[in-house]
């Protein structure tokens, strides 16, 4: 079976690089991008199976990430995590359809076992 | 018998608790409580972050400010109330607040503490000058500072002239190494600027000042050695080898500044650059301080491990070898090798005595040369007994000092001082489980070549075979290659990542290839005889490391490889993570744990743990001193138990029913409705004549008297059990050896009012113990209701909102707990038990509704 393909945009280095290990540790192929200007021009290029995407970005924010993976690639799941548990922001998220929301600090087991579910979908 | 409150006097003397005015007793009360309630928040915040920070938890810096503002705006509020508490008494506290506190936001936002300072004197390096001056160069002038132990005189180039320099020389810019993808031409052209660059002028003085002030320290010639203290250098991940060092330098501006030059450029080397990179820094960031000390005009030098990398964690290991130390950690020789048992200031050593045919001395005008060792000398063991178990001396103090095993380079000069060169934590040789063909799988497979070797690494790997000849051919290794090689080289390290295994021909356990072969986890041996000889370029193996040494058989072996992983970068090597983490170092140590032993003064506090363990210790004295002297109506009393557990009243209203006068009571006299409870559970006969436990009762009281009773055997203790009650309420703070608890409870039939705060922590046990004890008592607690927070070794267990008979039920369930875990460290073989016990425990416990 092919690799699946994850990516991950936060504006934090250290966001993508523990989730890149953690996860291609999975097996996963993860590529890992600081803001969302870029990595929705990766998007057009080609097919991620999961995007984790912070909500909260400076620029293009998550829920615009959201916006775009759903017309360009409508099978590709998104995670969105956030630093605040902010409710609205939740609420919002959830009622786009993102397959899972979570506060900062997350929980690498949880976000595996996520991305997992997600791909199954 | 003598009069309690003059040993609790007695004992408050020995913590230097003097005498003065009294607070009202209500208002000190209530600053206790405060005190209290702000560093059990404080301490839950500390192990919150640990825990976040712990590898397992995606965090980002907003999660580290936040926590971090919490933490500190909490210990704050602890600091005022003590304040009053004490009446001003420790104000010099405040001041290590201020300076922790400074660090650790620096910290958080990456800004380098601002030490303006271009060259600074190893004596004059604080706790907090390690972004100035490297891990190497503090944790030097921590040994000299701090224990006293023979260290060269040295000053440090610091990190931020590192950064002058760069900047006065626009490197980054004209290097083109600014940019995202930096490539070897651009590290190359920045090696050259720094080699080639202009000295700043002030930098230039700096040194030069420097220079003058040490060569008044040499007492015969005056030669330096040059070295890089980057970073983490031999912090937590440590840079063995990565970056230069300039051996024998004369102290004199023109060869110090060159050789500065020399090693400040190392910083761009390809090797570390490939190292750096992979593990997320990033070469614009890269800082570098350099140390300049004293040379030792070494007879003997070598390493010392203050325990076994490989997993006899009894035994120091010391390799030497004649004259300076850099044919060792290069791997070039073959050293004498040295193991003693830790502990054994004249025990029985084990010596294995190297070939060491080559040595290294200083050369006259600067520089170092290699000769030839004489016949005689190559058979003669480098170190006679007597300076053998002084070497292992130093390394267990040094290893104690730093609470990690340590991995020490050291010297003997020509009248027998011993030099303590640098020190760092030492990584063990942990093997990965899946590592199967480390562990004994077998196969019928005729090996090719067996060779005993030293083990660095273990594990299975295949691959083709690259014969190394020599360095320059580095970058025609294929990935996946088993490399073969005469000596081991630290330059290897541009390869690491890439490469199943490592066999070198001759070498050391102890080198810095070694160290970075253990960091990559990568089955690495050294010393493994001919194999350059016997395997061939190309040839397909497969190589298991293990205890025997070294075994290479033909092709590719698949039982002996079993589940061998890819080898991962793991967590804790990357570097944004890693910045984030030290962050911790001076939260979360406890440095002073012993009131009686360490130094219990706020200047000894170095972390914010150490604070509060500080605060919490003298607010405890604080308070039995001010009842005793002023409150008579609240005076300290001695509360007598069937058991010995040393525990000092303070009443503060209707908690007991005394006679004036009286310094003793006795259980039935307490007339605090919570505590009543506690104290029923602690003594219930059951727990005490309990088949279930094999009770060591005499261990266990011989172990609280030691602890906790002032009075017992007459030596007065600062540690005193204290409890502070009144009818309807109790704090209990409990030490039991090394076991902290604290049990807050309020109890009365306004069943809103009603909580129980029940904490524990600590324990000198080993972990897995440790461990098992906090899972028993989770267990128990858990079933009760409680709500939970385990973390690290502390347990945290609350309950509110009950009503009255319920509290007394889990206040006397608390109080068989306490007496009962005392004992479980002794029982609690493996993890079932735990809960075994837990079970039992709770069938007999009061109001026990679960049955399993």
């Amino acid at each position: 079976m092919a690799q699946s393909r994850i990516m991950v945009i936060d504006d934090e280095k250290i966001v993508g690089d523990m989730a890149k290990m953690s996860l291609e540790q999975e097996g996963y192929a993860v590529e890992t991008f600081l803001s969302a200007e870029p990595a929705l021009r990766r998007l057009e290029e080609e097919r991620f199976d999961v995007v984790v995407t912070d909500y909260k970005m400076k620029g293009i924010d998550g829920m615009e990430v959201l916006r775009t993976v759903r017309s360009l690639h409508p099978a590709t799941q998104v995670i969105m995590i956030t630093a605040f548990a902010n409710l609205d922001a939740a609420i919002e998220a959830l009622r786009r359809d993102v397959h899972d929301f979570f506060p900062k600090p997350v929980k690498i087991k949880e976000l595996k076992a996520s991305i997992k579910r997600a791909l199954e979908k | 018998m003598k009069n309690a409150a003059a040993w609790i006097r007695a004992g408050l003397a020995v913590i230097g608790l003097g005498t003065g005015r009294s607070v009202p007793p209500d208002e000190l009360f209530r600053r206790f409580r405060a005190v209290l309630e702000n560093n059990n928040r404080s301490l839950e915040i500390i192990t919150d972050i640990g825990e976040t920070l712990g590898g397992d938890y995606l965090f980002d810096i907003q999660y580290v400010r936040r926590s971090y503002a919490d933490l500190s705006a909490s210990l704050e509020r602890s600091l005022a109330s003590f304040d009053v508490l004490t009446r001003g008494r420790y104000r010099g506290l405040d001041t290590v607040f201020r300076s922790i506190d400074g660090t650790i936001r620096h910290a958080i936002d990456e800004q380098v503490p601002a030490r303006g300072d271009l060259v600074v004197f190893s004596e004059r390096l604080g706790d907090h000058d390690a972004g100035a001056a490297g891990g190497k160069a503090m944790n030097l002038a921590e040994l000299g500072n701090r224990l006293n132990m023979e260290v060269p005189a040295a000053f440090v180039i610091t990190a931020q002239a590192g950064d002058a320099f760069l900047k006065h020389n626009r490197v980054r810019e004209l290097s083109g190494l600014s940019g995202a993808d930096a490539t070897e031409a651009n590290y190359q052209e920045a090696q050259e600027l720094i080699l080639h660059g202009e000295m700043p002028p002030n930098l230039a003085r700096a040194i030069e000042s420097g220079l003058k002030k040490l060569r008044k320290r040499c007492t015969k010639d005056c030669y330096l050695a040059v070295r890089s203290s980057a970073g983490e250098e031999d912090g937590e991940f440590s840079f063995a080898g990565q970056f230069g060092t300039v051996l024998n330098v004369p102290a004199e501006i023109g060869a110090v500044e060159k050789a500065y030059r020399k090693v400040l450029a190392s910083l761009f080397d390809p090797g570390p650059v490939a190292y750096q990179r992979r593990l997320g820094y990033r070469a614009a960031d890269m800082q570098m301080a350099v140390i300049c000390m004293v040379m030792v005009d070494a007879a003997v030098s070598g390493i010392t491990y203050s325990r076994d990398p490989r997993g006899a964690s009894d035994t120091i290991v010391i390799n030497a070898a004649w004259g300076l130390g850099s044919a060792i950690v290069e791997g070039r020789i073959e050293p004498d090798q040295f193991r003693v048992k830790r502990g054994s200031a004249t025990g029985e050593i084990e010596q294995r005595i190297g070939s060491k045919d080559r040595l290294t001395v200083r050369k006259s005008g600067g520089g170092t040369e290699i000769r030839s060792v004489p016949a005689p000398a190559r058979g003669r063991a480098s170190l006679s007994p007597q300076q053998v178990h002084k070497i292992a001396g130093l390394a267990e103090e040094i290893e104690r000092h730093f609470r990690r095993p340590q991995d020490i380079e050291w010297a003997i000069d020509g009248e027998g001082n011993v030099f303590i060169l640098q020190s760092r934590s030492l990584r063990p040789d942990v093997q990965a489980p899946e590592s199967a063909g480390a562990t004994g799988q077998s196969t019928d497979v005729k090996p090719i070549i067996h060779a005993h070797g030293s083990p660095v690494y273990r594990g299975a790997a295949a691959g083709r075979v690259f014969v190394l000849r020599n360095m320059s051919d580095l970058d025609r290794i294929p990935r996946g290659a088993v490399v073969v090689a005469r000596h081991d080289s630290s330059q290897l390290v541009r390869v690491m990542t890439d490469v199943a295994a490592i066999i070198t021909d001759t070498g050391s356990v102890t080198s810095h290839m070694a160290s970075l072969c253990r960091e990559f986890r990568l089955p690495t041996a050294v010393n493994a005889g001919d194999m350059t000889r016997t395997l061939v370029t190309g040839q397909q193996v497969t190589v298991r490391v293990n205890e025997d040494g070294v075994t290479v058989y033909p092709g590719i072996v698949p039982q002996l490889l079993g589940a061998v992983k890819g080898r991962e970068v793991r967590m804790e090597e990357l570097a944004e993570y890693r910045k984030k983490r030290y962050l911790l170092r001076y939260i979360a140590p406890l440095n002073l744990v012993d009131p009686m032993r360490d130094e219990f003064v706020p200047k000894a506090c170095r972390t914010l743990h150490d604070i509060l363990r500080f605060i919490h210790e003298k607010s405890v004295a604080q308070l039995i001193d001010n009842a005793d002297r002023g409150w008579r109506s609240h005076s300290a009393v001695h509360l007598d138990l069937p058991i010995p557990a040393g525990i000092v009243l303070i009443d503060i209203g209707n908690g007991v029913s005394k006679v004036n006068g009286q310094d003793r009571v006795t259980a039935g006299q307490v007339t605090s409705l919570p505590f009543q409870a506690v104290i029923r559970g602690m003594v219930h006969p059951d727990l005490w004549r309990s088949d279930a436990v094999p009770l060591r009762v005499r261990d266990f009281l011989s172990s609280m008297l030691r602890a906790t009773d002032i009075v017992a055997d007459g030596a007065p203790r600062a540690t005193a059990s204290v409890a502070v009650i009144s009818r309807e309420y109790v704090n209990l703070n409990l030490k039991f050896g090394y076991h902290f608890i604290i049990l807050d409870s309020y109890c009365s039939d306004t069943v809103r009012n009603n909580h129980i705060y029940f904490r524990f922590a600590g324990g000198a046990t080993d972990l897995t113990k440790r461990s098992r004890r906090l899972r028993f008592m989770e267990t128990v607690l858990r079933d009760r209701g409680f709500l939970i927070r385990l973390k690290g070794d502390m347990i945290i267990a609350r309950l509110a909102g009950v009503g009255q008979e319920e509290m007394e039920s889990q206040l006397d369930l608390l109080g068989r707990l306490i007496s009962y875990t005392r004992q479980l460290d002794a029982v609690l073989q493996d993890d079932d038990m735990a809960v075994r016990y837990a079970e039992k425990f709770l069938a007999t416990a009061p109001g026990s509704t679960v049955h399993r």
